[in-house]
């Protein structure tokens, strides 16, 4: 059978029964606000190319028949639910430009478990593996245990590789299928420590490993553990993100310790809808890698991206994913990769729009948001929900309660962003700000009742004020926790 | 724009929490994390004065101090600055308000204790502790130093032991 990239109608909004002139008229509707000369936000422009796709295959009879009879042998399969919530229904009509938000959820059916799914979503795994010299020891050790425990968790189904690296990379486990358990773990047993860190030269190796078994039908995914600094590489290894996202792998990378580039991984990882992590200790690696590869094997939907096109006069200023992990998404791609899609639990991204300031009441639109992801319930066809905002614009509105979701979030994603603030302005050197934004994160923390971060967030003020510089572990461990904040109260699994 | 009520810093419109000091900016939650502010009205001290005093300051308005056990209040108009402290043979400059007088060495009032400022823009002032050794409290909040607060016709500032009423005078 032949897979479905995608659906003309839905794209458009008009039923399958509707005429030629009614699907040439929604086309010219949606393509006013979406052509690139009107709208230059990148979400625009992936969209105007799909509805343009779409109305070329339905106004060629043929292909459109042909289409037709295709998704009649279609069977109806799994399909997730895309929610948005605005923060507000009615806006006012300000002389200035306001702020506001939608909270996007992306839901998985809830008819699928681990076990119907298990056969259909296999693994392509890569491990790239820092063994420099600072990564001697228990360090090392704790990783080999990891690495073994992760290849008796994986199937005969599984395909594995590993890659290590210092200043040059070598591959210990050439990609294959995880059949001889012991000699695969034999060769990991063997990695000594030595040399520096140069991640360029493993993550190219590592990519290079897992595009040999690159597949739709696969979990694409790159493990990335390392303990320092790469230096002059990290703007190549973006650009090794973009490709590989592009290709439908996904990046997550883990800091061991204090000396890694946070800013640089998580980056990294955000571009391919991949996860980030701080492990602060050596032996919280084991478990925590174990828990990150048994979430891979449980995924519903895989290359889920998120496309946003808001209206020529509406602007993106951010996007944040809220769970399953918290991070920052790029706003400059026009299809953000979230990743995948795990069962029983659900993606959530918080959107922050500008809407400039505003002539006339009535309802405005202020934007489209297309959510698309491959179904492996559904042998991998492809879904995209889409869904138009639309705000009324009151001279005077009603009093709205913001939705609580909206509101719990942003409490803690304004922290997150202050100690965000706090680092950059002591990266400008300018040590008054970033006290002053310390202090305040230390107050808001007490009055929120995390005491115990609240006073690492007082003595890194301290120490800036006195130092000028922050200790690395206090800003690690401040930027991961205020993150992790989110994580416990956020919208995490749906059925917690 | 939306004025923080804390710390008087211009939010845009439509955003909940304060993007410099993380507070609510109104709604439900905002209610109900305001510190209630008893009055000293006499016998009946469990009143809960649940509304606040304006937070305007008009650019030809006066600040009136008035400090606990001392008949004469001290009425000034702010500069942009205004130095709240003790005077001594050791300071190397003279605060604006000079609470010597008022008995501030025994009270543990810093040399340099608190600075109001003015702000042009919002016509609202914020109260800012310097650092002062025995802190500075807003309606019986202790301040962090270095983050200013608003202040609002009517708040007790304390200093040290200190404890004045302000003013604003139009």
């Amino acid at each position: 059978m032949k897979r479905l990239e995608f659906d003309p109608y839905n794209l458009l909004g008009v039923p399958h029964t509707a005429p030629i002139d009614d699907i040439k008229a929604a086309y010219r509707r949606a393509a006013r606000r979406l052509h690139p000369d009107a709208n230059r936000s990148p979400g625009a422009g992936i969209q105007f190319q799909d509805i343009t796709a779409a109305v070329d295959l339905l106004s060629d009879p043929d292909k459109r028949a042909a289409y037709d009879e295709l998704i009649k042998e279609q069977p109806q399969g799994m399909s997730f639910t895309f929610r948005v919530i605005p923060s507000k229904r009615t806006i006012g009509l300000l002389p200035e430009p306001q702020v506001f938000y939608l909270l996007a959820d992306l839901i998985p059916d809830p008819r699928t478990s681990e076990a119907t799914n298990k056969r259909e979503s296999r693994l392509n795994l890569t491990l790239i593996l820092d063994h420099s010299n600072s990564m001697g020891g228990s360090r090392l050790d704790r990783v080999k245990i990891a690495t073994h425990q992760i290849i008796d968790q994986m199937t005969p189904e599984d395909i594995l590789s590993v890659v290590s690296f210092n200043d040059f990379a070598e591959v210990v486990i050439p990609a294959t299928t995880v059949t001889d358990k012991a000699a695969l773990k034999a060769r990991i047993s063997m990695m000594m420590a030595s040399g520096s860190t140069e991640i360029y030269q493993g993550l190219t190796l590592g990519l290079q490993q897992n595009r040999q078994f690159l597949a739709p039908r696969l979990v694409n995914h790159v493990i990335l553990l390392t303990d320092g600094r790469t230096y002059g590489d990290e703007g190549r290894c973006l650009d090794l993100a973009r490709e590989a996202a592009k290709d439908g792998i996904s990046i997550s990378a883990m800091g061991l310790g204090q000396e890694w580039n946070d800013k640089f991984l998580d980056e990294l990882a955000a571009l391919t809808g991949g996860s980030s992590a701080y492990v602060q200790s050596s032996s919280a690696v084991v478990s925590f890698l174990n828990d990150h590869v048994r979430s891979l094997a449980n995924v519903f939907a895989e290359r889920v991206t998120l496309s946003i096109a808001p209206d020529p006069d509406v602007h993106v200023e951010s996007v944040f994913k809220l769970a399953p992990n918290p991070q920052q998404l790029p706003i400059d791609v026009g299809n953000i990769s979230l990743g995948s899609l795990q069962i029983n639990r659900i993606i959530s991204v918080l959107i922050q729009l500008e809407v400039p300031k505003l002539e006339k009441e009535g309802f405005r639109s202020i934007g489209r948001l297309v959510a698309a992801g491959d179904i492996f319930a559904n042998r991998l066809q492809r879904q995209q929900a889409i869904t138009e905002i639309a705000l009324e614009v009151m001279a005077d509105p009603p009093v709205e309660e913001p939705p609580t979701s909206i509101l719990d979030a942003l409490g803690k994603l304004t922290l997150y962003r202050m100690q965000e603030r706090a680092n950059e302005a002591l990266e400008n050197g300018n040590v008054r700000e970033a006290t002053r934004l310390f202090e305040n994160l230390a107050t808001r923390l007490f009055e929120l009742g995390e005491s115990d971060l609240a006073q690492q967030a007082r003595s890194e003020a301290e120490q800036v004020a006195y130092t000028k510089s922050l200790s690395d572990k206090g800003r690690k461990a401040i930027k991961y926790q205020t993150r992790h904040l989110l994580l416990a109260s956020g919208p995490g699994d749906t059925n917690a | 724009m939306i004025i923080c009520p804390f710390c008087a810093f211009n939010n845009k419109e439509g955003v909940f929490f304060c993007e410099e000091c993380a507070r609510p900016l109104g709604g439900g939650e905002a209610s109900a994390t305001l510190p209630t502010r008893r009055l000293n009205n006499g016998s009946d001290s469990a009143t809960v004065h649940a509304t606040w005093g304006t937070a305007r300051f008009d650019a030809n308005a006066q600040i009136v101090m008035h400090i606990r056990d001392s008949a004469e209040a001290i009425t000034l108009k702010p500069d942009n600055t205004t130095l709240v402290g003790r005077y001594d043979s050791s300071s190397t400059q003279r605060p604006d308000v000079d609470l010597t007088p008022y008995g501030a060495l025994e009270n543990g009032v810093s040399r340099v204790h608190a600075a109001i400022y003015r702000n042009d823009e919002t016509d609202t002032l914020t109260l800012v502790d310097m650092g002062s050794a025995n802190g500075t409290h807003l309606n019986g909040q202790r301040l962090m130093p270095d983050q200013p607060r608003v202040l609002r016709d009517g708040d007790e500032i304390r200093l040290g032991k200190l404890v004045t009423h302000i003013y604003f005078k139009t």
